[in-house]
């Protein structure tokens, strides 16, 4: 008997929404089908990758490969440009992690001057990460939101306890693409963008990050959660759930035991170069086959992996 | 001089004037002559907003003023005001921008005059997230300096957006009061005229923030209504035009309060309130301003680490005990002309009047006014009272109704603290926390013991029956919605909860009364109104409503629930049942597991055994989680009889439930003392000894038709 395909139809979109400005955008969302399932239709805009680079400079990497990446990079300006020019790049992440009144504290005069040093030296597109704490995302992201007016940014994140201050900048203001960011739960996720849109933000410019963890740390509880979202948006036409959905992987994946555990102390498991970017390539693989429109990584191995992963499947 | 004849009178002569310096203007400089005001992208913004025109020289000015003639239409009805008003403003603006001809900077320190758009960008974003609660808008001269200062003053404390027109700047000048946009407090300019440009900055607010389109006046006339806090304070004398101006202002939805005894007043509109003293109350009052509490005022630290602080007898320095005096906290409903917001009463002597160690009486009563506020709510207030009291470092608080039991320490009297912080606590925490039902809120602490015996016997008791009677009362037909909650779903995603008056959350936490209340406070919370128009079958339970709304919430993993049976569609589990019930098919019966009961069921399973099989969401005919206090329901498993199914539970469980479960069974089937006839597990933990019991005490299950 022969093959006879039956095609899952949906009469709902995932919303299509272009960050940037200029000649370089790039453009997320946008299908109708499950993650890959190109059999059924083909891809409207395949998953894209951002680099993500810090307020910190390399402070913070560990990784000797992302370090010698941006070797000769001086200033923040220069780290940007090569961050946007890395093989399999689509746009560039700026996070501003040392903000957090926790750690560095820096104020925010300071990390303006940070944001406006990269977005002066790239056309490339920007999302620009916030650092995690709320109260102080709630005074940055509006100021971000201001430095960037015309860039057509994507802010990282608003959440439930901040979004007024900062959808009202980003979505309002400023016109800016709002980050909408909950924490692995999809009533969570569809609670916050009522509220944002019901500010006044367009549906249209809110891209979600549902959370994320690292493969291992409690990851099927992220990938229920996408698999629900993208069932709810398509086979329900939930347009409070049709958000495209963008994922910071590296954040998250360079921290783990797998990643910085040294090889003199686990002489099982290998160079831990290896691992981390194993790390960053699994957990990418997985948020991307689970239902993420974009992911946030950081070392250029990775980065190109996931890149060849995203050609050979869409 | 009627309200119509003032508003047009005024709007003519302001017509009039607009119409002469426009001419003037155009004689001066040609009809080419730009005119626009500086730093905004919206030309003349108001004129641009209502009408979707942009004006950019005296000639195109020339010919909106025509537009506006159009709106000047002359019946004596409330639209023809209103628009007179809205004329009048366009009117102001046109006579502003020929202030602005050639770049000129008509206006100096300290006046402000037209307003950037950037400054709105950056105004707009507090406004939205509530950081700036309001925007005052004074006109005129105030008595005195003092006044106008006391005035100003207040509404800056409370983060209120100020702005000023007239003779009100020159006051304040007068005695050296700060001004500015980093003071929040703007002066405008001192001809009436300025006025315009603060009703700019809530038009263009409305295009930037509120996505309306140019020309859409309905929209934007709605978007500043609603989203606009602002309000106008008008001091007497008032002429004519600044009338018509006001008959602008409320028609985008700004009251105007004003201290002119003979102004014919319009309800909720234009209020005369002749104390400006009252002004700020009246003014938040009318525009529904909620000012958010950020700081409690008590000498001694609040924060949810005291929460378990205990005070032993010889840390106490006196205690309060409903079970020994009369006591009483209750949350009381009033009118909102009944309620001072904010007055904390003590009535009778304070802790320094008390002997140490002493024991006391105390009543408190919160009287709450609101316009979404319901007697219903009045419980689920009332029971956080515990946990706000407890907070207080230094004070601890156990119990409810009229049993509440207080202690305040020595070190939290030596610190300051008196019985009047207790209220200035409650008051706050009530403002905070239920702002979406609460708009005023008054507190008054009785510690007079006849004072307290009064309150306790006469107020509070009688109001606690009325309300334990409207609970026994309500049934699942006496009201018209249910509630869905999906508060478990981060663990249960498919899990769905119907939540009715006589099927509490099978976590026995939410009630009707709790899941109404939570969605009242929290409209897009977890729980959601579920309509019972369309009824499939009422004695399963079973309605086209409760299958869409759980379809919806489950995300089409769940299609049909039913309400009162166990066999078809049972209600879901999450994992958080209190109990679970689970078919015993030897007596046609069901068996009762609770949580807290860790041995062996006549069904060969344990509690954690039935639990695998109930929760996540999954439906398991014959099994069932539930709630307590569903036991005793009469829609217990109705479709299949009801509760004279039930043939076994633990011990502790049936002491718990006996009274209530033996009043249903009496009401349903004329049985007395129907837990004597069921089994627990001092009596059997196995099927065959089990029967043996229900036989020997005529069980009702054994002659009813088996349930599969």
């Amino acid at each position: 008997m022969p093959f006879n395909q039956k095609l899952q139809k949906f009469n709902a979109k995932i919303n299509t929404v272009t960050i940037g400005s200029g000649d370089k955008t790039v453009t997320i969302g946008g299908d109708s089908t499950f993650p890959f399932y190109t059999f059924d239709a083909p891809s409207e805009n395949t998953p894209k990758i951002g680099v993500e680079i810090s307020d910190m400079g390399l402070e913070n990497v560990v990784s000797e490969g992302i370090k010698a990446y941006y070797e000769g990079a001086s200033t923040i300006g220069e780290m940007a440009k090569k961050a946007a020019a890395m093989e399999g790049a689509d746009f560039v992440a700026l996070i501003l992690e040392g903000g957090d009144p926790n750690g560095v504290n820096k104020s925010v005069d300071e990390l303006i001057a940070v944001v406006k040093e990269v977005a002066d030296a790239i056309d490339a597109p920007l999302v620009v990460e916030g650092c995690k704490n709320v109260e102080k995302d709630a005074e940055l992201l509006p100021k971000v939101a201001e430095a960037l007016q015309g860039r057509n940014v994507l802010i990282l994140s608003e959440k439930e306890e901040n979004y007024k201050a900062i959808g009202a900048a980003a979505g309002l203001a400023y016109d800016q693409i709002v980050g909408a960011e909950s924490a692995v739960d999809i009533n969570l996720a569809k609670q916050l963008n009522v509220v944002t849109t019901q500010l006044g933000v367009n549906p249209q410019k809110i891209v979600m990050n549902i959370g994320s963890a690292a493969a291992g740390y409690g990851y099927e509880y992220v990938v229920s959660t996408m698999d629900r979202i993208k069932g709810a948006a398509l086979s329900q036409n939930d347009n409070m759930l049709q958000m495209p959905i963008i994922t910071p992987v590296s954040a998250e994946t360079w921290g783990v035991k797998e990643a910085t555990a040294s090889e003199a102390d686990m002489p099982e498991w290998g160079p831990e170069e290896e691992r981390g970017i194993d790390m960053e390539v699994m957990t990418a693989a997985a948020d991307l086959a689970a239902g993420s429109d974009a992911v946030i990584l950081r070392h250029p191995e990775a980065v190109a992996a996931v890149s060849r992963l995203i050609k050979a499947l869409a | 001089m009627t309200l119509f004849e003032s508003v047009f009178a005024g709007n003519d002569a302001v017509y009039g004037l607009t119409e002469g310096a426009i001419n003037q203007a155009i004689e001066q400089y040609g009809a080419d002559k730009a005119v626009s005001f500086p730093d905004t992208a919206y030309a003349l913004p108001c004129y641009y907003a209502v009408t979707g025109v942009k004006v950019t020289t005296l000639a195109e000015l020339k010919e909106a003023l025509g537009v506006v003639k159009t709106l000047m239409t002359r019946e004596k009805r409330t639209h023809d005001v209103f628009m007179s008003g809205v004329a009048t403003a366009l009117c102001a603006e046109f006579i502003e921008v020929l202030k602005y001809i050639d770049g000129a900077a008509p206006y100096e320190e300290p006046c402000y005059g037209h307003l950037a758009d950037a400054v709105i960008r950056e105004l707009g974003v507090p406004l939205v997230t509530g950081d700036i609660p309001g925007v005052a808008v004074i006109l005129g001269k105030a008595k005195d300096a003092e006044e106008a200062a006391a005035l100003v003053k207040s509404y800056q404390a409370q983060g209120i957006l100020v702005t000023l027109v007239g003779d009100i700047i020159d006051q304040l000048a007068e005695v050296g009061y700060k001004t500015g946009a980093n003071v929040r407090v703007i002066p405008l300019g001192k001809d009436v005229t300025a006025v315009i440009h603060v009703v700019s900055v809530a038009l263009r607010a409305a295009l930037i923030f509120g996505n309306v389109k140019p020309g859409d006046a309905a929209t934007l006339m709605e978007y500043t209504m609603k989203r606009v806090p602002a309000f106008v304070n008008a001091f007497a004398p008032l002429n004519d035009v600044i009338v018509a101006c006001g008959a602008g202002a409320i028609a985008l939805g700004f009251p105007v309060i004003t201290n002119q005894a003979d102004v014919a007043r319009v309800p909720k509109s234009l209020i005369c309130q002749t104390d400006v003293s009252k002004w700020n109350a009246t003014s938040l009052e009318a525009r529904d301003i909620k000012i958010k509490i950020t700081n409690i005022d008590i000498p001694v630290a609040f924060a949810s680490a005291f929460e378990g602080e205990i005070i032993r007898r010889k840390d106490m320095r006196v205690e309060f005990d409903g079970s020994r005096v009369d006591c009483a906290e209750l949350v009381h409903t009033c009118d909102a002309s009944e309620v001072e917001d904010h007055k904390i009463t003590v009535v009778g002597p304070e802790v320094d009047e008390m002997a140490d160690g002493s024991k006391n009486s105390i009543a408190y009563v919160v009287k709450v006014a609101g316009k979404n506020m319901q007697p219903d709510f009045e419980p689920v207030i009332e029971r956080k009272f515990h946990n706000y009291i407890n907070c207080i470092e230094g004070v601890y608080h156990t119990g409810q109704r009229d049993m509440q039991r207080i202690r305040i320490s020595h070190a939290a009297f030596d610190a300051g603290f008196r019985i009047k912080h207790i209220g200035e606590v409650l008051y706050a925490q009530v403002k905070n926390e239920f702002d979406a039902v609460v708009d005023k809120c008054e507190v008054v602490i009785y510690t007079d013991p006849a004072e307290c015996t009064r309150i306790r016997h006469e107020v509070a008791i009688p109001i606690f029956e009325k309300r334990d009677d409207r609970l026994a009362n309500l049934t699942d037909e006496s009201v018209d919605v249910y509630y869905s909650c999906i508060l478990c779903q981060a663990f249960s995603p498919s899990h769905v909860c119907v939540v009715t008056p006589e099927r509490l959350g099978l976590c026995g936490a939410v009630s009707w009364l709790d899941a109404k209340a939570t969605n009242e406070l929290d409209p897009n919370g977890p729980c959601q109104v579920i309509t019972k128009e369309r009824p499939i079958d009422e004695n399963l339970g079973a309605y086209e409503d409760v299958d869409e709304a759980v379809k919806k919430f489950s995300q089409g993993a769940l299609e049909h629930v039913t309400l009162y049976s166990i066999m078809q569609d049972p209600m879901t589990s999450c994992g958080c049942f209190e109990c679970i019930c689970g078919i015993e098919p030897f007596s046609n019966g069901v068996v009762i597991a609770n949580r807290e009961y860790a041995g062996m069921t006549p069904l060969g399973m344990t509690f954690s055994e039935m639990a695998s099989m109930t929760g996540g969401g999954v439906q398991t005919p014959g099994f069932m989680g539930h709630g307590k206090h569903f036991i005793a329901s009469k829609k217990f498993m109705k479709a299949e009889g009801g509760i004279e199914r039930i043939v076994w539970m633990p011990k502790e469980l049936k002491d718990f439930i006996a009274d209530r479960l033996n009043a249903s069974a009496k009401d349903l089937y004329g049985i007395d003392n129907f837990t004597d006839m069921i089994g627990d597990e001092t009596i059997a933990t196995d099927p065959e000894t089990l029967v043996t019991f229900l036989t020997e005490k005529g069980h009702p299950a054994l002659g009813l038709d088996p349930m599969m």
